[in-house]
């Protein structure tokens, strides 16, 4: 659960926060397309820095680092692959970069975007509701299931299962007496939820309504801008004026 | 007529030999507070479902007789359309909670059926207001303690302002402070709203006083019905495993070693006052 942090989302009031989803996931995909338009390291590390202020505008430093500290080994590895087979260091330090922009574009938006927020972003981008509906509740129960694997490694321990020590293999195979017991309950549990689910009318209707629905403000149309002229600028640069 | 009314119902789940419900009848007026009690595998559970078509809608099985609730044949209608007329709350709280927030949850059945946003937002006010949980509207399911989900599920149903709702067992999962305060929400149900209250319980102790009716059942048949002072002072009741208050016990007790309290009480408060007032004599 822990290496997950980087990803979970927190209440908070910031400008980034109150970005509609939708722009925001333009955003990240901007960013994402910026670091594959430029292979230059200059580029490259000025879009890593630019992600700075946009990570302390959303006051999400802490968790940000910690999803960087948890990539680092990958990045590790994409440069020294690199450096082997492109043999060239600006390259492979650019490729490393180039990873970590895009981790950290990643990390950002599941950040400060609340899961019913994208739900709802889902809904209103018409994907059947099905979709967002499994989404919302996949992200509903993980602290659910989470909390009884706890109870079940405790239950199993308590009855002298031992879960450390071994090789590899038998250390897979000591969780079997913990999967079982979770794979049962949590179906358990998935038939209570579609008896509650018939009960609360779920798919009375086609056309579903929302008690919130998410509006484009200013601010949207503003980064839309941004993004739009950030782009279409890089672009020229790259491809037309070839100055990089 | 009767809000609630079943004749004949027999009930046998798939792939099981013995029927659930045996020729089943069961009338519940309108604005009745009904405790349903009796001894695991009495068929309590299955009753319930009868009550908003889970059977036979959802649970295959063989059902013959006739059950009417709210003027609807339960066999034609579907759950959906059931649901808007009877509320139903389940043991597990966290299980029947979807949302993210609790405003959501409360706002779930009722996106469902397709309301205007206006109306959806109007209700979804009103039910956190009856359920006394105003506060947490913001809040996700699992910062919630097990007597706050089970509030934000009664809010729930309530948004659909329902004219039945049935609780099964929905204290077993709580401590009694929490379940008495559970009680109190569904009493005022019932008073303020005139909703028509089907509770299945086996807390009698802390249930017993706010409900009208009590119906007690053993192998698929209603056994007892009756006021709940007639009901737990039968010692036929008793002799089914049933959770007597203990108070009732206590005064059949001293009765029995020859104490009169002059009655027998049903809650500890009236208890108290027998007491006193034999004491005084």
């Amino acid at each position: 659960m822990k290496s997950l942090d980087g990803l979970r989302f927190r209440k908070r009031k910031t400008p980034i926060h109150r970005l509609d989803p939708r722009v925001k996931f333009l955003l990240i995909c901007a960013i994402f397309a910026l670091s594959i338009i430029f292979v230059d390291l200059m580029s490259i590390t000025i879009i890593f820095l630019a992600l700075v202020p946009l990570v302390l505008l959303a006051q999400v430093q802490g968790e940000w680092l910690r999803s960087l500290r948890a990539s680092a080994l990958l990045a590790a590895f994409i440069f020294v692959l690199n450096l082997i087979f492109v043999s060239d260091l600006y390259y492979a330090l650019a490729m490393a970069f180039r990873f970590l922009v895009i981790v950290s574009s990643f990390s950002i938006f599941f950040l400060t975007t609340s899961p019913d927020d994208l739900g709802l972003a889902l809904e209103q981008s018409h994907f059947p509701y099905e979709f967002s509906f499994a989404f919302t509740t996949a992200i509903r129960f993980v602290p659910e299931l989470a909390k009884e694997a706890q109870i079940i490694v405790d239950a199993q321990r308590s009855r002298g299962l031992e879960l450390e020590g071994g090789n590899i293999l038998k250390r897979i195979r000591n969780y079997i007496p913990i999967l079982i017991p979770l794979i049962v309950s949590a179906i358990r549990r998935s038939m209570e939820l579609a008896e509650a689910m018939e009960s609360r009318c779920f798919g009375a209707v086609k056309m579903r309504t929302s008690l919130h629905a998410l509006k484009i403000r200013s601010m949207d149309y503003l980064v839309i801008l941004m993004i739009v002229l950030v782009l279409a600028g890089s672009i020229y640069i790259r491809f037309y004026i070839h100055l990089l | 007529m009767p809000i609630i009314d079943l004749k004949n119902v027999t009930y046998r789940y798939f792939d099981v030999e013995k029927p659930a419900l045996k020729d089943l009848d069961l009338e519940i007026d309108e604005g009745d507070f009904v405790i349903i009690t009796g001894p695991s595998g009495c068929g309590k559970t299955t009753i319930c479902r009868c009550f908003n078509g889970l059977i036979p809608h959802f649970y295959n099985g063989e059902l013959s007789g006739k059950i009417v609730v709210a003027g609807l044949d339960v066999k034609e209608t579907q759950t959906s359309v059931l649901s808007q007329h009877v509320g139903f709350v389940f043991q597990n709280p966290e299980n029947q909670l979807f949302a993210l927030s609790v405003e959501k949850d409360v706002a779930f059945s009722l996106e469902n059926i397709g309301l205007a946003r206006e109306e959806i937002v109007e209700r979804v006010e009103w039910a956190l207001e009856m359920t006394g949980i105003i506060e947490l509207r913001e809040k996700a399911p699992y910062e919630l303690s097990g007597g706050q989900q089970q509030r934000v599920a009664i809010a729930s149903v309530l948004a659909m302002k329902p004219e039945v709702v049935v609780l099964d067992e929905p204290t077993s999962f709580l401590d009694p402070l929490s379940a008495k305060r559970i009680f109190e929400v569904i009493s005022s149900l019932n008073k303020d709203l005139g909703i028509t209250v089907v509770l299945v319980e086996h807390r009698l102790d802390l249930a017993s006083e706010y409900a009208n009716e009590a119906v007690v059942m053993d192998e698929g048949k209603v056994s007892f019905v009756g006021t709940p002072r007639d009901v737990f002072n039968d010692r036929d009741v008793w002799a089914l495993g049933v959770g007597i208050p203990k108070v009732t016990r206590l005064g059949h007790y001293l009765k029995e070693r020859g104490i009169d309290l002059g009655g027998v009480a049903l809650t500890p408060s009236e208890a108290a006052d027998l007491i006193r007032g034999y004491m005084n004599r």
